[in-house]
């Protein structure tokens, strides 16, 4: 084929959009890993990106807030209970395995001081100081 | 492009552009997905909980910041921005002007009120991070 013109090229094009597609494909399911959706998260707009991989992982902590029946539930790992002095056991266990364990509260909006205030004093009492609140960086509905 | 889709010797062959449509169309969902995605993040504070609470003595002053049960909050006596305002201005700016006044080490103690929605005290978290304060706790 001697003297053609060199036509729209589609390979490279589709390589690059197939990238592109894999791009946004991994960057918006990396969030829906571990979240408990009856949380209900406060919006801060000032707050920091997680810093993973700093440590010796996290403690999730979920605490729901029912606002109809004025009643939480505080959930950790797959524990759920409704008085904050039951995570203690379970939450010593793994600092004391991990030392640095970061502890993660993911608290409902609405959950009142009272209900988070033990939560906060079991984590105390599981001997570790480093609590993180979640929270999300705009109102998502 | 695809003019000779249905040519006569039946070898249909490798259509590239309905591949490519497809693709396209999936990319621009994932790019507007991600343009109204909302991602976690996460606003810190030391605990004095547990078994190095009563160990440390506060070396200096700490500032107390109350919310009271009307989400008013109040430092010193001082009432900062109003109850219903969720960006903390006022609190923000005073707070920053005492942290280059005394240090960042002063330790900044926060007071809910029993019935202080989570909500509210994570404007004060805020307000607090974004004046660059480092050694916050719980009273």
């Amino acid at each position: 084929m001697p003297e053609e013109d060199p036509d729209f090229q589609i390979a490279p094009m589709i390589d690059i959009l197939l990238v592109l597609l894999i791009f946004f494909m991994t960057i918006s399911s990396t969030q829906v890993l571990q979240s408990n959706e009856q949380v209900k998260l406060p919006v801060a707009a000032k707050a920091k990106d997680p810093k993973e991989g700093e440590g010796d992982g996290s403690a999730i902590i979920n605490i729901v807030w029912v606002p109809l029946g004025n009643a939480g539930q505080i959930t950790y790992n797959e524990l759920t209970v409704t008085d904050a002095a039951g995570i203690v056991a379970p939450l010593r266990d793994a600092i004391s395995k991990s030392p640095k364990i970061r502890v993660i509260i993911r608290a409902d909006r609405q959950a009142p001081y009272s209900f988070v205030r033990p939560v906060l004093v079991a984590v105390g009492q599981a001997g570790s100081s480093n609590i993180t609140f979640s929270v999300i960086n705009k109102d998502d509905n | 492009m695809g003019g000779s889709v249905g040519s006569e010797d039946g070898d249909v062959g490798f259509q590239i552009a309905p591949m490519v449509d497809v693709v396209f169309v999936l990319l621009l969902f994932f790019m507007a997905m991600a343009g109204a995605q909302t991602s976690e993040l996460e606003l810190s504070i030391n605990l004095p909980g547990g078994a190095s609470a009563d160990r440390t003595a506060p070396k200096s002053t700490p500032i107390i910041i109350d919310i009271n049960p009307d989400d008013s909050i109040v430092v010193n006596g001082k009432t900062f921005d109003s109850p219903s305002t969720k960006n903390l201005v006022q609190l923000q700016a005073w707070l920053t002007e005492t942290m280059k006044m005394f240090g960042k080490s002063d330790p900044v103690i926060i007071r809910p009120a029993m019935e202080t929605a989570q909500e509210r005290i994570i404007d004060v978290l805020n307000a607090a991070a974004a004046a660059g304060v480092s050694n916050l706790s719980f009273g």
